[in-house]
This record gives C-alpha cells, structure tokens and sequence, in this order.
C-alpha cells in the first residue's frame, strides 16, 4: 500500500470517496430497477414501493452532488498539501503530474460534477410535470452520473496509490513555465491574440445566450473554455501572482492568493455548466429555465471581471504592466 | 436591440475565425520532430530553431545533444541525454529506436546505447551531469546504468547526490 494512503487529508478524502462510493452503487440499484419495471399507470404495490425508492434515489443523487462537489475542492485541497512530501512537487500542479492518472482524474470529477447538475434539472422538471414525463430520460442520465462515479473511484484509487513518494516530479515552473522556444498555446497564437480571442469569445457567448441561438453554443462554450484555462494560466495568472514568470493553474488556490483560484476557475466551470444545462434543457424539454440563464450570463462576467480586475489593479497600482 | 447584437454576435465570431486562421498560418513555430529520416541516421541540429520534446527549451548546441528515431522515422531532439532517457521511458517504441548523442570528446554522433558517460558533467544543458563520450574511463558509466541513474533522480540536479559526486 501506498504510505500516502496514511496521510490524513488523503484517508479522509479517500474514506469519503468511497462513502460516495457505496452510495452510489445504491443509487444504481435503484435506477436500473426503475428503467426496468417503471410504469408510472400501474397502481400495483411494487409501483407504489418503486416510487418510494425513487424518493430515496432522488436525495441520494442530490447528496451526491453536494459532496462531488465538495470533495473537488477538497480534493485540490489536499494535493496542495501533500507537495510537500514529494520530491520536486511546490504545488497541486506537480502532484496531479506525478502519474498519467492525475489530469484524467479531475477531468472526470468535473463531468461528474456535470451530469448530476444536468440530472438535477431534469428531475425538477420532470416532477414538476406531474406525470413523470421524460422518466427513463433522466434515469438514463442518472445512470451515465452513476458511470462516471465509478471511474472516478478507480481513477482516485490508480492515482493515488501510483504515485512514487521517492520519484522526482516537476514542479510548476517547468510544467506550464515561460519555456524557451516553445508556445504551449494553442493555434500558434501569441499573448495579444490569445486575450483578443478570449474577449471576443466571451460577447459572443453572452450574445448566444440572450438571443437564445442554441447550436452555437454547444461550439463556443468548448472553445471558450479551452481559451479562458490558456488566458488565466498564461496571463491573468501572472497578475495575480504579481510575477511574469509565474504561471501555473493551481497556485493561485493556495492561502498567500486567498484562494482565489477556486473562484476563478469556479465560476468558469459553473457558468459554462449552467450555460449548456440551459441549452440542453431548451432543446431537449423545450422548456425556458430563465435563472439557469441569467445565472450562467451572471458568473461567466464575473469570471471575466475577477481576472480583469487583477490587470486593472496592478496597472494602477505601478503604472505599467508585467 | 436584436439586429445590433447579431451583428456584433457575426463580427465577433468572425474576429475569432480570423484570428485563428492568422495564427496557424504564421511559420515560426520551432522544429520539435523530423518525419522521413528511413535511414535512421543522425540529423543536423537547426540550432536555436529546434526544440527539445522533453523539457521544451530550445537546443543552443549539438554538444552533449541527442537523437531517438523511431521505427518509422520520425526524430526527436534533445539538448541532454537525461532528457532523451525521461521521454522515452515510456514509449512503446523505446527498445527498437535508435538513439544517437554527440560525444564530448570526439566530437561525433555516435549509437547512444554503446556511449558512455561520464557523471560528474555540471555544463550538461540541463544539469543532470551526464555528458556523452566515446572514451571508458574510471568515472564514466554506460547507457543502461546511466538510465536508471537518470529515472532514479540521481542526478546532478539532485543536491544531496550533487555533493556526493562531486562533494559541493
């Protein structure tokens, strides 16, 4: 076994996990038995007690959602502070880098994350209908979530025990460093074009969103959010650690940043999310969720004003920038 | 309202189109692989214009460089041998390609597998210490064991095992 497996932020992390774990092999159960024998006009007891179990399997997937999304914050939490126990390590970013299994795994987390949103939404309208409409639907969604929860265990589990204590890793500078030579962005684009592209993409997506043009959206929100992790990275990153030099995605959700990193990179993820939630539901339910909209519009500026505002202050504060 | 957003929402994806298109076609891109080397021989270095696939910087002199060619041609450069032993450790080509380094003291590229290498080289681009040379000698160490020194993290870039070596 791993000795990592000792460290108390990662047993409590993994306990957790597999506490969500077990519920979601309930939550399994219950979903393929109601694909299987749901019949919403039956009055037979089996339906009656189905529709109890449904309940449970209702609270149990809102549950889950909440600690997915906590144990994601936790998660990068935790790989913050065991940088210190390996070599070369100075942050969450050369931790997820110490194994093919890091990035893999929080990539998941996030679809994860996702899919029970998207369930989420899906069941309010579907018991607000009365008639439990698009059931199989959202139990089939409920099922993908379910999926994606088991990968994530075995992906937690790969990664964590997969990583070498004694192996030296890279640490931030030279993952995402200003390396010589090499553009790591993508297209071939500089700096300057790079943030042209990011504000351009940004009117356009608010525009999508207010004239409602939902197929565009599905091709800008990816672009937008590939850009957006490029811009925070390799430019608003450095503002907000004051340094040209340093660019790295994760060290701005240490405490010398104020952890403003979970905002930056929260509100991005939650104002893409909302945004396709609301397309999804538009097109598929053809049903209008105006607060999913507006909250989407909501965080996807704030987003834009909270790395705007950390060029804006420093180029007030010293008169030039980086 | 509606007409003057369509119109910025087109002027905008337009922007973004033409942007990306003027980037990608801009050809200053450094040299990372080389396709077509059949005769998996040793290639030029195109120095300041190639990079190395494995720490990315750009390769300022073929001394102590190295090659790998892959079975169906293709060359990656690298401006320390630790840097060519790291990316391929887990390529599934790794045991039919071959690999070239410029030797320190004859000055030629020869097959990396039968170099030797000497441990205590601090110039070595990226301070691993392990510099190519044609010549045994009692402080030179072959490809195999330099390897696993390099996957070890025994290099010069480590501190601890820098003072061993070379006792500072």
């Amino acid at each position: 076994m791993n000795r990592l497996f000792l460290n108390s932020y990662v047993s409590v992390y993994i306990f957790s996990e597999a506490v969500s774990l077990i519920l979601a092999l309930l939550l399994l159960y219950i979903t393929i038995k109601a694909i299987i024998k749901w019949d919403f006009n039956s009055n037979s007891k089996e339906q009656y007690s189905l529709e109890k179990s449904i309940y449970l399997g209702s609270i149990t997937s809102h549950f889950l959602l909440i600690v997915k999304f906590i144990l994601l914050v936790y998660l990068v939490y935790t790989l913050d502070a065991i940088s210190i126990y390996i070599p070369g390590a100075m942050c969450a970013a050369g931790v997820v880098s110490a194994n093919s299994y890091g990035m893999a795994m929080l990539g998941v987390k996030f679809i994860t994350i996702f899919l029970l949103m998207l369930y989420v939404t899906f069941e309010k309208y579907d018991l607000e209908a009365k008639y439990y409409p698009i059931f199989k639907q959202r139990e089939y969604i409920l099922l993908v979530a379910i999926l994606s929860i088991f990968i994530e265990g075995f992906l937690d589990y790969s990664y964590f025990s997969n990583i070498n204590l004694d192996a030296p890793v890279s640490c931030c500078s030279t993952l995402y460093g200003n390396l010589e030579g090499h553009n790591p962005l993508p297209f071939n684009l500089d700096i300057k074009s790079m943030l042209l592209i990011f504000g351009l993409l940004f009117i356009s997506f608010i525009i999508l969103l207010i004239l409602e043009i939902k197929a565009l959206i599905f091709i800008i929100a990816p672009l937008f959010v590939a850009i957006s992790y490029y811009s925070v990275v390799y430019f608003f990153g450095t503002y907000i650690y004051e340094l040209p030099t340093h660019k790295c995605p994760f060290c701005m959700m240490q405490k010398e940043y104020y952890y403003v990193g979970y905002f930056v990179w929260g509100t991005l993820f939650f104002g893409v999310a909302f945004a396709l939630i609301w397309t999804i539901s538009k097109i598929w339910l053809k049903v209008d969720y105006k607060g999913i909209k507006r909250a989407s519009i909501l965080l996807l500026t704030l987003f834009v004003i909270l790395n705007s505002s950390y060029v804006l202050i420093y180029y007030l504060k010293n008169g030039v920038f980086l | 309202m509606k007409k003057l957003l369509t119109i910025i929402l087109t002027f905008a994806i337009l922007g973004v189109v033409g942007v990306i298109i003027v980037s990608l076609a801009k050809k200053d891109a450094p040299i990372v692989v080389v396709k077509g080397n059949k005769e998996h021989k040793p290639l030029p270095i195109k120095l300041h214009k190639t990079n190395d696939t494995q720490c990315a910087m750009l390769i300022e002199t073929e001394k102590n460089a190295a090659e790998v060619v892959s079975p169906d041609g293709r060359t990656w450069f690298f401006d320390d041998p630790g840097c060519m032993v790291l990316w391929l450790k887990d390529k599934d080509f790794k045991e039919k390609a071959t690999l070239w380094v410029k030797t320190l003291d004859t000055n030629r590229w020869v097959n990396a597998k039968e170099a030797k290498y000497r441990v205590d080289y601090f110039h070595s681009a990226m301070h691993y210490g392990f510099g190519a040379v044609e010549k045994d000698s009692n402080k030179t160490i072959d490809f195999n064991e330099m390897s696993l020194r390099m996957l070890r993290g025994q290099t010069l870039a480590n501190p601890k095992w820098r003072k061993k070596i070379l006792g500072k």
